[in-house]
């Protein structure tokens, strides 16, 4: 029988994801739990597996495009499976796709895509999805370099063609490989192709991280009283504990970051100023105090900012934070952050002074009650014992949402922090 | 007066580039000592596949019984040379004519005369000089001579042919190419005893080796003596001596490998080993402004090449990029069957590296070559493993030279295999063994 896989709802009201890389193609026999297809949703980049084993004999949707949750992704032939083997794959379909729906109505005679399928170049079987939800506009190309694209997984609708018309050749598939993507507006180097008018502007479509992110933003922006407090910290006597923590570890290969130390201090301060660990419940004239002390570390990356999270940082030591900022940045680079990493943030740090920045205005990961901006830290003269000298200094910028947090509260938040920095003793105390 | 272009030689480089050159605004001006249309129309493509096509028609209409028609019978049949050869003058007269009017419709001033290139951008037209921004050489080649040895034999070039009153009986071709073989054919299907003398290292260079051995075969049963590698000695009362073989021998048409003619030149022009104008990818020799497009420049001795170089050099000059790409383009042989290739060959694959397979489809197995009584063929396609890309495409059949455009828009599309297949063929057709050899590539 045929089996229509619809794009599963994997959660946090996702709406819809792109199709970043297809892992199988029309014909291929495929396991259940194997995974179809990787898709970038607005805030993770993850497989799909298939709920069940069989035959693919369509594949809906080509590299780039967006699929609507609920919208075919595959179809799949899945007779000839009985006994024990389907009784094992209904298991896994629980388990892995709650929510997939099993598609009724279709055909079950359809005659198998069969010795035409393996072939890259074979558009057979592989209709596409309803053209009203997602009007495509779709490059002109030749038949070879399309199956290169498919092939190599090349968005060929990202690709500028030399060929007559745009069209986009094989030549144009492996410029745009060896550049690894950059070049886009390439061809045959003697034919100047300037789109008449566009040359002012380049049009290119939003990524799913890139929606997020503004949905985000201005939902923080326009559901919360965002206040900003700046101030410095003089940190002399953490680098050198650092250099000894750091000596001490050496050879554990760890990056002990002042990152680590800082999330510390604030999960601390954060114990006794609960206001900065909640969230305001208007609808139900309610606060929503927070227990764990999840703290969400924005990550710059290629493709935008991601917010991973240290899940119970209460309960790691400096170290342990240190290792599970490297692990977590590490995957957020290499776009390989789950979902679960991502999740159930309570208060958020933004180390912008690792790029270089000074002060800040955060905004706040909403609907949580504060973020803190961590500044590049700079030689200063500073008063030590009415004596001026040069000091370490560390600017902090707090955002705090002034719904939930007083002026007065926020100012006591940031004083214990500015604390726990400027003598880290204190912390190891705690 | 100055040109901005001077084309020198009227030929299928020269006149194209010259048409071209008048539509695109260039003020042009093309000269040529004798013939418009060149080799290619006077005695090269046009008129020797006229009369190739009565040479076909006698051999056709010897088997008309078989087709249901009676009273024609091969002993009272004859070969009429003169008929033959009118019939192929008013078509080269046609042509010509028609390209001296789009030369002077598009307002390109045909100079006769035999021009010498001169320097400050001048051409010298029996003295008279004209002045041009840019000259393109484009006066194409000649067989090599003969042996010295064999100044007594009776020895022609294609020109002559077409001045001969009679045709005798003992024809030896010689030429390694095309034109040789289709020539020894011709001979041979209008009954004349013929033998080609070829040098079998360049017998059909280009050619893929499957095709070469089924010409071989082909002219082995047609009963033209082919003979590799020895050359002839001496030409004695009516014999030529070709190593230990006496060959009666009347006739000897030579149609060599080609000889540049090179234009004079006041300023030296660089020559290649084998003695071609050197141009650079664009066409342009050592002197800047001074290109040579064609057979003059030896990269290529096919007429439609050359068209396109002509092409090719005036959007350049006009500032029209675009791109030669000369792997792609057909080498027709029209032969009885004819014989067309496109592509690269296995041979060529191979050292490339590039797996490949190969799908074969006979013509015995086609309806339509049943129909015409034109079994003799087959489709072969080369194409990649991994894309299934198509990268070559051999056929024997009566009609090849025709059907073989079908194979240039797939490679020019990069087409693969599946696209052969699925473009349905109407049947009954002969250009259905595309279809079958693309779903051939399947399995």
């Amino acid at each position: 029988m045929r089996y229509i896989f619809n794009f599963p709802d994997i959660g946090e009201g996702l709406e819809e994801g792109t199709i970043l890389e297809w892992y199988v193609v029309n014909g291929q026999t495929i396991k259940s739990g194997q995974p179809l297809v990787n898709m970038e949703t607005d805030k993770i980049v993850t497989d799909i597996p298939s709920p069940k084993a069989g035959v693919i004999v369509a594949i809906y949707g080509s590299v780039g495009e967006t699929i609507r949750v609920g919208s075919p992704l595959v179809e799949i032939e899945i007779e000839g499976v009985f006994g024990a083997d389907a009784v094992a794959e209904t298991k896994v379909i629980e388990k892995v796709e709650p929510v997939e729906e099993e598609a009724a109505g279709v055909v079950g005679t359809m005659e198998l895509a069969d010795k035409n399928a393996y072939l890259a170049a074979s558009e057979e079987g592989s209709s596409k999805p309803k053209a009203e939800d997602k009007p495509v506009v779709k490059v002109q190309a030749t038949p070879l370099a399309r199956a290169m694209a498919r092939d190599m997984n090349v968005d060929i609708n990202k690709i500028i063609g030399s060929g007559p018309s745009g069209r986009v050749t094989k030549e144009d598939i492996e410029k745009y490989k060896l550049s690894n993507g950059s070049q886009k507006g390439i061809g045959k180097s003697d034919i100047i192709q300037t789109p008449i008018s566009l040359d002012s502007v380049t049009y290119e479509p939003i990524s799913q991280i890139r929606k997020a992110i503004a949905r985000n933003m201005l939902n923080s922006k326009q559901n919360t009283a965002h206040m900003t407090l700046f101030e410095e910290v003089e940190i002399s006597g953490l680098i050198s504990i650092r250099e000894k923590v750091k000596k001490a570890i050496a050879e554990r290969n760890i990056k002990l970051t002042y990152l680590s130390f800082i999330v510390k201090a604030v999960v601390l301060t954060l114990k006794s100023h609960r206001q900065l660990n909640s969230q305001i419940d208007l609808e139900n004239d309610r606060m929503i105090y927070k227990n764990r002390y999840n703290i969400g570390i924005a990550v710059d990356t290629p493709e935008g900012l991601v917010v991973p999270v240290i899940k119970d940082a209460d309960h790691l030591s400096i170290i342990q934070i240190a290792e599970k900022i490297t692990e977590l940045s590490e995957k957020a680079m290499d776009r390989k952050l789950s979902l679960d990493d991502m999740k159930e943030g309570t208060f958020t740090i933004t180390n912008y002074g690792s790029i270089g920045g000074i002060y800040a205005t955060p905004v706040i990961n909403y609907p949580q009650a504060g973020i803190l901006g961590i500044g590049r830290i700079v030689k200063k003269p500073v008063v030590k014992e009415n004596q001026i000298v040069v000091g370490n200094v560390i600017p902090l910028s707090l955002s705090v949402d002034h719904r939930i947090v007083d002026g007065g509260e926020a100012s006591r938040f940031i004083n214990q922090i500015m604390e726990y920095l400027s003598d880290p003793v204190l912390m190891m105390i705690e | 007066m100055e040109y901005d272009v001077v084309i020198i030689g009227a030929g299928p480089a020269g006149y194209v580039a010259a048409i071209r050159a008048g539509q695109v605004g260039l003020k042009t001006a093309v000269v040529e000592k004798k013939y418009i249309g060149g080799m290619c129309l006077n005695w090269g493509c046009i008129p020797t596949k006229a009369i190739l096509e009565s040479a076909k028609l006698f051999e056709k209409v010897k088997h008309a019984d078989e087709f249901g028609i009676d009273g024609i019978f091969e002993h009272n049949i004859t070969f009429n040379w003169e008929k033959a050869k009118a019939r192929s003058k008013t078509i080269t007269g046609k042509l010509t004519t028609g390209i001296s009017h789009l030369l002077k419709k598009n307002g390109v001033d045909i100079i006769t005369g035999t021009a010498r290139i001169g320097t400050d951008h001048s051409v010298y037209v029996d003295d008279t000089k004209i002045s041009a921004k840019n000259i393109i050489i484009a006066t194409g080649s000649k067989p090599k001579a003969m042996d010295k040895s064999l100044s007594n034999a009776p020895v022609i070039e294609m020109e002559k042919l077409f001045t001969l009153e009679t045709i005798p009986d003992n024809i030896i071709v010689t030429g390694n190419h095309v034109s040789a073989v289709e020539m020894a054919q011709f001979f041979k299907l209008i009954g004349k005893k013929v033998t080609l003398i070829a040098n079998s290292d360049y017998f059909m260079v280009g050619l893929d080796y499957y095709l070469i051995s089924t010409l071989i075969n082909k002219l082995k049963s047609d009963e033209i003596d082919l003979i590799l590698n020895v050359y002839p000695d001496k030409y004695e009362n009516g014999v030529l001596h070709v190593g230990e073989l006496k060959i009666k021998c009347d006739l000897i048409v030579n149609v060599n490998s080609r000889k540049a003619i090179i234009p004079e030149s006041e300023i030296p022009l660089e020559l290649t080993e084998r003695g071609f104008i050197k141009t650079s990818d664009n066409f342009e020799t050592g002197i800047k402004g001074v290109y040579a497009i064609g057979d003059v420049s030896g990269k290529s001795f096919v007429s439609h090449v050359a068209s396109a170089q002509g092409i090719f050099i005036i959007n350049t000059l006009k500032g029209i990029k675009s791109n030669f790409d000369s792997t792609s383009y057909p080498i027709n042989i029209y032969t009885l069957p004819e014989i067309a290739q496109i592509g690269m060959t296995e041979q060529h694959i191979k050292e490339s590296g590039i797996a490949y397979k190969i799908n074969e489809f006979p013509l015995s197995a086609n309806g339509k070559a049943m129909i015409e009584g034109n079994t003799e063929g087959f489709i072969r396609m080369i194409s990649d493993k991994k894309y299934g890309q198509v990268l070559g495409i051999q056929i024997v059949a009566a009609n090849a030279t025709d059907m073989i455009a079908e194979a240039g828009a797939f490679m020019n599309l990069e087409a693969t295999v599946y696209d052969v297949a699925k473009t349905i063929h109407a049947h009954p057709t002969i250009s259905e063994i595309y279809m079958e050899a693309g779903f051939d590539a399947f399995e």
